[in-house]
């Protein structure tokens, strides 16, 4: 495969949980194949313990702000080095227009996903800033309740055991692998399976009650007018059948595409396959091929 | 030293195959397994023996666990309204209410001040964190379980002692008009216990002088963090704590004979039984402090559960004996922990109430009189768990004990 010269756009990927820190394989080959500069961040709790007013945070709208404010930061450092070459740089490429906020926007357009829980994060920060975003994938997400109140939409990853998990989230549970969770995989030494319990009460910090949604969530999804994608593997059974495709049919832009033979993971377990799905999509609405 | 009788009232009739396919008795077991009618028949065989406990002279404790087979206290409050109302002298140890996983502390505020007040102050008010798989039944976010304890119990004693109508805008809870009626009988409060062995929760309980609770812990384990509790109390300027301030809750059978004490007191093995719970339920999300989740995940934790019978008798943890037997085993448990409060599970799955009756009739014949002084003369002693003997810092444990 030959190197695609970059296109200056970013995707900004917000992970799921139990899932490693390494780079998805189908993210990297989303990413490659579109020349996409790739934003992976561990969200708070992931990777480093909560501290400072963090300790204070308890839900997935914490996370989305803290997630926006990341990006307004870089905003504020891209305008910075923007302003220092204006003299050797005058094309900014800037697509979207004033930003929301008053300050100046990182002129590269910037495409949001997320997976599961990650997903649901992404919803909220979607519905909080709709401009920011030139599109929305939507990988398997949480966040937001469709049935009724005895219908479990989400399976219990705060208490199932990791063969259960595994067992739910794969087509093929043999072939598991870029995650972790408290005593999996089995041999990881303590240090491991420490950092895994943290991660797994930072996420109970926030999707404990109610479960893995936000019952507000649901009545701001007609304002997600941006080209949106919900895509879910067709054996995945960590979120309900049918669930994925409903949530899609909710949001106003949105379409709904479905992997065949893989699980609630699809870009570990079919990473070729979720690659292509997505990158049809997310071409379609890239800014800088507009302009060229 | 006083000594409390104590059941989980207990439901015995799940068939094993429905406890195995649903990882235990606990939280997640479908109650098409509970028989209103034999219910019934237990709960009056429990309450019968509360009323005859206390009619020999025991104090009487109850609890509350939730969707289990293992417990049919559902409340802790509740029961002891029960118990209250069947018995005339004993005190009744409320051990406790899981301050967590109760939507509203204003409500326990009134609760426990209305057992006080229909009681004449027989109440002794014990506050806990609830067990791990609690969380389940309540859904209470465990993360903020400790958090959640300590601001609860900081309402409720407003609650209790502020004279004048207030507004309560915490973290967790919100209300904008509290005064709680009645007050509580014994004033200011009833005394207030707490069970718990995280060392947060004992230096906190210690910093209160409120009584400490160790629940079926190695005596080394309790001593341990006893002595830790001592030190904590020291260190805030507080009076150095006496028996009083401590409890330990054990097992107990006693009959004539070593055999026959043996052959009823096995039955008590039944709380014991490891269900196969899931870690996410034994241990979960934030409940307890990495380290301590590792070593629930390598099985380090509650090792008391994996005893043989003999090695519980033994360690005392089962006071199962004839009365001589478990008055020296008591007198031992007092001179490693000083502890004044005895918590005696006299009853466990399928002992028959006969066998109970029979125990609790020769415990306090026997054994209760015999141990009545025990600590009594405590400032006297010069035991190795006197603050002026102990000065090495104690080392953070793991919890032996099983909650």
């Amino acid at each position: 495969m030959t190197d695609v010269t970059t296109t200056g756009e970013r995707l900004l990927f917000l992970h799921d949980a139990d899932v490693t820190a390494q780079p998805a394989p189908g993210i990297q080959q989303l990413s490659r194949t579109l020349g996409l500069d790739l934003d992976l961040p561990r969200h708070p709790g992931f990777g480093a313990p909560l501290e400072g007013e963090a300790l204070e945070w308890d839900s997935v709208a914490d996370l989305a702000q803290h997630h926006l404010l990341r990006l307004d930061a870089e905003d504020g450092r891209a305008a910075a080095a923007d302003n220092s070459n204006s003299n050797s740089n005058s094309n900014g490429g800037r697509a979207n227009g004033s930003a929301p906020h008053g300050h100046t926007p990182d002129p590269r357009p910037l495409h949001l996903a997320g997976a599961g829980f990650g997903g649901w994060i992404a919803l909220e920060m979607a519905v909080r800033a709709r401009h920011r975003f030139a599109s929305l994938t939507l990988v398997a997400p949480y966040g937001v309740k469709l049935f009724g109140p005895t219908d479990r939409e989400f399976a219990d990853i705060l208490l199932l055991d990791p063969a259960e998990t595994v067992e739910l989230g794969w087509a093929d549970p043999s072939a598991c692998h870029g995650l972790r969770m408290p005593g999996f995989p089995a041999g990881l030494d303590d240090r491991e399976y420490e950092e895994a319990f943290a991660e797994r009460a930072a996420l109970s910090r926030f999707v404990w009650k109610p479960f893995l949604h936000d019952p507000r969530l649901r009545r701001w999804l007609h304002v997600l007018t941006m080209p949106t994608l919900v895509v879910a593997g067709d054996r995945d059974r960590m979120v309900a059948p049918g669930h994925s495709r409903a949530l899609a049919d909710l949001i106003p832009s949105a379409r709904y595409a479905e992997i065949p033979g893989s699980g609630h993971y699809p870009y570990l377990e079919t990473p070729g396959a979720f690659a292509e799905t997505v990158a049809a999509f997310v071409s379609e609405h890239l800014k800088t091929g507009e302009e060229r | 030293m006083k000594c409390f009788h104590f059941s989980e009232m207990p439901y015995p009739y799940v068939p094993p195959e429905a406890e195995a396919e649903h990882r235990g008795l606990k939280y997640f077991i479908p109650n098409r397994h509970y028989d209103p009618v034999r219910g019934y028949e237990l709960y009056q065989r429990y309450l019968d023996e509360y009323e005859l406990a206390d009619e020999l002279g025991l104090d009487l404790m109850v609890n509350e666990h939730h969707q289990s087979a293992s417990t049919l206290h559902v409340s802790a409050t509740l029961s002891a309204a029960s118990v209250l109302a069947r018995t005339r002298h004993g005190r009744v140890l409320v051990l406790g209410t899981p301050l967590p996983h109760r939507e509203s502390p204003v409500r326990v505020a009134e609760e426990v001040a209305y057992l006080d007040a229909i009681s004449a102050g027989r109440i002794n008010c014990g506050f806990v964190r609830g067990v791990q798989g609690e969380t389940y039944p309540s859904n209470q976010n465990p993360v903020h379980n400790m958090e959640m304890f300590f601001e609860a119990h900081d309402l409720i004693k407003e609650a209790w002692t502020r004279r004048d109508l207030f507004s309560w805008e915490g973290r967790f809870y919100h209300y904008r008009y509290v005064s709680v009626w009645p007050r509580p009988y014994q004033q200011p409060h009833p005394p207030i216990w707490v069970s718990g062995t995280t060392r947060r929760l004992v230096e906190w309980t210690a910093r209160h002088g409120y009584t400490l609770c160790n629940l079926l812990g190695t005596y080394e384990d309790t001593a341990k963090s006893f002595r830790l509790y001592r030190q904590t109390a020291v260190e805030a300027g507080l009076p150095e704590p006496s028996p009083d301030n401590f409890a330990y809750l054990a097992f107990c059978h006693v009959a004539p004979t070593e055999e026959q004490a043996r052959e009823s007191g096995r039955k008590l093995l039944w709380y014991l039984k490891q269900g196969k719970l899931r870690l996410g339920a034994a241990n979960p999300p934030g409940y307890s402090s990495t380290a301590a989740a590792v070593a629930s995940l390598r099985g380090k934790l509650g090792e008391v559960r994996k005893y043989s019978f003999e090695r519980l008798v033994d360690e005392g943890i089962m006071l199962v004996g004839t009365p001589d037997t478990v008055t020296r085993q008591i007198q031992r448990l007092y001179e490693r922990t000083g502890v004044g409060n005895l918590i005696l599970m006299n009853q466990a799955g399928e002992m028959t109430s006969n066998e109970v009756r029979d125990s609790l009739c020769l415990f306090a014949r026997e054994v209760l009189p015999a141990v009545a002084p025990i600590g009594r003369s405590w400032q006297d002693e010069d035991t190795a768990w006197r603050v002026d003997n102990d000065t090495h810092p104690v080392e953070t444990v793991l919890a032996s004990a099983l909650s």
